[in-house]
Order: structure tokens, then sequence, then C-alpha cells
């Protein structure tokens, strides 16, 4: 007997007990359709969560943070200029493994055009050149600020996509450029504009012309509402009249970041920055590197964690289905054992039998398994509606075909008892068999 | 050579601590286009015998040649092999499938011998014409009378071309008409150079074969050629 004959008996099988089947298929229709939902969650969760961190910046970023130095240093913390542009310059002249610095100074003002219209608070940073690499910003007109930029403190600004459209609604970034604004009453030159950040969910939205829901967490909110001014030009226009004790290399900065060049050298490159911090700050610990590396293990870990525990419920819902499969063809062996004993008495081999009831139990879970993927559509476009917006669960090829190859081998093994029953049967008492 | 060669055959079956000896000592020969009857009453061991003859089980002691192969000691794949190739059979409550039509009932020997569709459907169809079904292929056996069921059995049974054909009671559920008509169907097999075995517990079947064996509490009591 070979295999096309075994499939094609199997088929007539499954189809002369419509209800059994549909019966022995639920359990696995129900457990393929839930892993494939739950590998869909895990995913949108992963991709939410991998959206989120991109938009921290990656596993690069070192942040420099301020902190309360140690308790032996406790008296010679006065000595200590804290950060500072100087740390910022030290590191970028002195720690070869940065391959960028960004030292920042922020200032909450009003930004308006030049004839004064459209004025609004934003927040206004004064940034070096790396931060439009530490920042990962890209351009949709002009230019970022340059070292020159830095170097003279130019009037020039760059604007987020966001803070550009609310001051010329429905003008193109192109046209943006070149313009004037007014920030804090200063003239300034809009020398860039920032592309606009979204996700890509947001965006294919966009593009097919449905409107973006703006109840939904953004993850680029803080980046499209940008107004970068150079570093000098914010110290010298806004903050050197408000604490005229401080020079441009004494001001405490609002935020210091750097940027490992080549990751697989993290602690070599975080000795650096240590060393050349602990020559600037006089050897008091009063600052902290804030690495990403524990919080992203934590945040995988966690991932891992949720993938593992949905998967396994959802596999002992496959479980409980083939053996729910292993019964129905157990039924229906004792309910054939005659056909069986003709069978043998025409000429079958036991493996004959063994394959036929083999076959009709893959073929039972394989039919559930495609019957499965279609429940899972419907289950997933539930799940969606109900889960949160930034973990919007995505069907992947991989789980498809994992949950469809689980449910194959479930039908397999489940097959296997049964079929063993059967093809052990003495073909005498088999035909005698009332 | 004998087609059938039986030296020492028994058979025993073990009933908790009970022995029955269902055969003792059987010594029988069937040559090549011989149309044998089997008789004996019920309990007296025909049926058992007609088993081991159809290899559809093997004897505890003895040796038993069928077709020029020892099956005493063969195993069930052997014993498969055999029961498709070489014998067939008909019996009594005709064992049709009834979920497959007359045609894939009459297929199923080919399909254990692993012949192509194509050929099998050939096959079945020429041997349903052969037993006078032509017209009744698509038919399932429920819809079927009696003698029509034991002809798709016996075309079943012939499928293969085998060397043998056994018949168990092959009339014992047909009214005497049609049992008449099933007899002049093996009388004709016969004829035509198949050797045939029938058991059957009725005197007047036996006389119409050649050769009548009698079993009686499992031994050969008479052996009469006619």
């Amino acid at each position: 007997m070979n295999l096309f004959v075994a499939i094609h008996t199997g088929l007539r099988e499954i189809g002369s007990h419509k209800f059994r089947s549909a019966l022995s298929m639920l359990g696995i229709i129900l457990g393929v359709s839930s892993l494939i939902a739950t590998m869909a969650l895990t995913r949108g969760m992963e991709e939410g969560t991998r959206t989120f961190m991109q938009q921290l910046g990656g596993l690069e970023l070192v942040r420099v943070t301020p902190k309360e130095p140690s308790a032996d240093m406790f008296d010679f913390a006065v000595l200590s200029p804290g950060c500072t542009l100087r740390d910022a310059e030290a590191i970028l002249a002195n720690a070869p493994l940065i391959s960028h610095v960004s030292p920042e100074l922020t200032l909450r003002t009003t930004v308006s055009r030049e004839d004064g219209g459209g004025p609004e608070r934003w927040t206004v940073t004064g940034v070096m050149p790396g931060y439009f690499v530490i920042g990962m910003h890209s351009l949709a007109a002009g230019r970022f600020l340059t070292d020159l930029d830095s170097s003279h403190g130019s009037r020039c600004v760059v604007l987020g996509h966001t803070v550009a459209s609310e001051l010329w609604p429905g003008v193109s970034p192109e046209d943006i450029a070149g313009r004037h604004v007014l920030v804090d009453g200063a003239p300034f030159e809009v020398v860039g504009v920032l592309d606009l950040y979204e996700r890509e969910e947001d965006k294919r939205a966009r593009q097919a012309g449905r409107k973006v829901s703006t109840r939904r967490w953004d993850p680029f909110r803080s980046k499209n509402q940008a107004v970068l001014i150079p570093f000098s030009t914010m110290f010298h226009e806004f903050l050197s009249g408000k604490f005229p004790e401080d020079s441009m290399h004494t001001m405490k900065l609002d935020a210091l970041t750097v940027r490992v060049g080549d990751l697989s050298r993290f602690p070599a490159a975080l000795e650096q920055v240590r060393a050349v911090l602990n020559q600037t700050h006089r050897g008091v610990d009063d600052f902290e590197l804030d690495t990403r590396e524990d919080w992203f293990d934590r945040v995988e870990s966690n991932m891992r964690a949720a993938r593992l525990s949905g998967g396994l419920i959802s596999a002992i819902s496959l479980v409980v289905g083939a053996i729910g499969i292993m019964n129905i063809m157990l039924a229906s062996i004792s309910e054939r054992i005659r056909e069986i004993g003709i069978r043998l008495a025409v000429g079958a081999r036991p493996g004959d039998i063994f394959l036929q009831i083999l076959v009709e139990s893959v073929l039972v879970s394989a039919i559930g398994g495609v019957l499965g993927i279609g429940a899972s559509l419907g289950l997933v476009e539930v799940l969606k509606s109900i889960s949160p917006s930034e973990n919007v669960p995505v069907i992947t090829a991989g789980g498809v075909v994992f949950s469809v190859i689980f449910a194959l081998v479930a039908g397999l093994l489940s097959g296997i008892y049964p079929g063993l029953k059967a093809s052990r049967l003495n073909p005498i008492n088999a035909l005698r068999y009332e | 050579m004998s087609l059938i060669s039986l030296q020492g055959v028994s058979k025993v079956y073990r009933v908790g601590d009970q022995e029955i000896r269902a055969l003792d000592g059987i010594d029988l020969r069937i040559e090549e286009g011989e149309f044998v009857s089997i008789i004996g009453p019920s309990g007296s061991g025909k049926s058992t015998l007609m088993h081991l003859l159809g290899c559809l089980d093997t004897p505890t002691a003895g040796s038993m040649e069928i077709c020029g192969r020892e099956m005493a000691r063969a195993g069930v794949g052997e014993l498969a092999r055999m029961r498709n190739r070489e014998i067939g059979f008909v019996f009594q409550s005709f064992n049709l499938l009834p979920r497959l039509d007359v045609l894939a009932n009459i297929e199923l020997p080919l399909i254990y011998s692993g012949i192509p569709a194509s050929e099998r459907r050939e096959r079945a169809r020429r041997v349903a014409g052969d037993v006078g079904l032509a017209e009744r292929l698509a038919n399932r056996p429920s819809q079927l009378s009696g003698g029509q069921c034991q002809r798709v059995a016996i075309a079943r049974a012939l499928v293969n071309n085998p060397r043998i054909v056994f018949g168990d009671e092959p009339t014992g559920n047909l009214d005497s008409a049609t049992g008449a008509m099933v007899l002049e169907m093996f009388e004709q097999l016969n004829a035509a150079g198949k050797t045939v075995v029938l058991v059957t517990h009725d005197p007047a079947i036996a006389a119409r074969t050649r050769r009548v064996v009698e079993i009686h509490d499992g031994r050969i009591r008479r052996d009469a050629k006619a």
C-alpha cells in the first residue's frame, strides 16, 4: 500500500465521519491558533520594545549622570567642577573608543515665526554636531549644525518636524529651510528640518490615507519636537546672562551622552571615559556611567519568559488536542476491527494497517492545522483591538510554520499507539469480530 | 510436488491452563487442480484447518508447505504475501467493506500488491465482468442481493489470479437457488484449472466435489476421492 492510497483512504474515512473528525480536529485547531496568536503577541511586544529601544538610541549610548560622591570623597566634592563642556571635549580628545560626544544645554522658551506668528513654548536644546548621530536623526531638508556654527556661535536652528509644521502648516520642509524664526525674541535662520519620525505602522496608515490615531503613545514625540541650536549660541545668547559667574566651559550640562564606536570593546571604552572623567573631576567620583546593558538584558529576559510561558500553554493545548485524536483513533479502530480483518485476509501486511492509521491521524492534524491558521487570523484581529497599541500582535511566517509542524508531529505521535494496536490484530479474531 | 502438503500438523490453543487440541497430527496433500471439500461437525477443527491452509495462522507443530514454500514458521509479512498472491478467500458472510463500492472492493487485494491504480481498475473491471457484475460497479454492498455480494467476494478472491481459492461455507448465507449458482461458479473455476477447497458441513455440497476430507476431533477420519 503506497502513501497515496493511504492518504486517499484516510480522507475518505475522515469524510465519512464528519462530526467525529471535526471534534478530534477541534483540539488541534484551538492549539494551533492559540500558539500562532501567542507568538504573534510576543512578537508584537518585542516590536514595541524594539521601537522603544531604538528611540532611546541603542546599546552604544552611555549617559554620564551626576551622583552624590562617596562618603570618603565628600569633603573634596567642591573641588569637582561637575559635568561640563570640558568633560565632553576631554572625552572626545582622549578616549579614542568613543566615536561621538554630545553635551546638551536646554531651555524652555517661546519659538515663533519671524512675524511673531505661531508662538508656542518648546524645549530649545544647545547641541554639538555629534548630537545628530547620537540622537539618530535624519534630515528632511537643509543641513544639520556644524562645527563652524558652534565656533561662530551663529544664530541658526534645526527644527523637528512637528515644530516646523506647526509654525508653517502645510509648507514643505524644503521651503521652510532658509526661513527665519524668533527664539525667545532673537532671530534665527532655519538651516535644516528633521525627518518625521514615526512607527512603521503609523507610516503605513498615513500612506494608505487613514488617520493616524492620536491616542497612541508615540515614542518619537520628543524627537519630532526638537528645536536645536549650536551649543555656544545657547550659552552666549540665553544662559550667560542668567549665570554670570559661569563660563561656557564651567556651565553645568543638562545632559552628556557619549557613543561607543565599537560595541565589542564596550568595557574598554567605559574605562577610557572613566579615566578621562577622573582627571577632569579631580578624582571626585561625582558621576556615574549609565549604560543600558542591564536594562536591555532585563527586557530581553522578560520577553523570553513571556514567549516561553505563552508557547508552553499553547503547546499544552496542542498536546491535549493530540490526545483527543488518539482517543478517537482508538475508538475508530475498535469500530473497524472487522474491516482490518478483511484487509489482512486479502493480503494487507501489519505495516500497511499501521501506515493507514498513522496517515489518517496525521491527516486529521494537518487539516486541523490549516483550519487553525484560519482561526488564528480571526483571533489575532480580536487581540489587536484589545492589546495596547504599541504592542500590536504580528503574525509571523515562522510562528505559522512552527505551529503547523508542531501539530503534524502531534498527529504523528498520537497515531503511533492506535496504529500499532491495529496492526497487531490477529486476522482470524478480527474477521470473527462482531 | 504437491501444491499443498501438510505433515504432522497440530494446532493447540491454550485457554487458561487448559490445552485445546484443535488439530492433531494432520497429514494432507492437495495437488494442483483438485476440487476438495473439507467436512465435519462444528468443533471438529475444519475451520482451524482452513485458517492454516489459507495462511491466516501458523500451526503449533508439523510442517506445512504451500505453493512450494514452508509456511509453518513463516512471519506475518510472508503469510500476508501468500494470502495476497496465491490464495483467494470467499467467506460465508461475504466480508465486503461496506463503505467501498463494488469496484473498490474487488480492487482491494491489488492495493496491497502495489499495483498502479489504472491497472487495478482495469483488472477489477475485467473480473467483475467475468462474474456478471459489470453493471453494478458503482453500487455499495448494501445495495446488492446476497448472491451478488458473494459474486463480488468471488471476484475479489480471483482478481490477483491466485492458484488456490478457499470457500468457507460460501453458500451458508444464501437461499438454495443462489447457493447452487455460487457452487456452479466454483465448479467452473475448477474446470478452468484453479485448485478449489471448500469448507462445509453440508454433505450435499461435499458430494459435488471430487474429493471429500472428513475431519473429526482434529484428525482426518476419511479421505475419499470420487
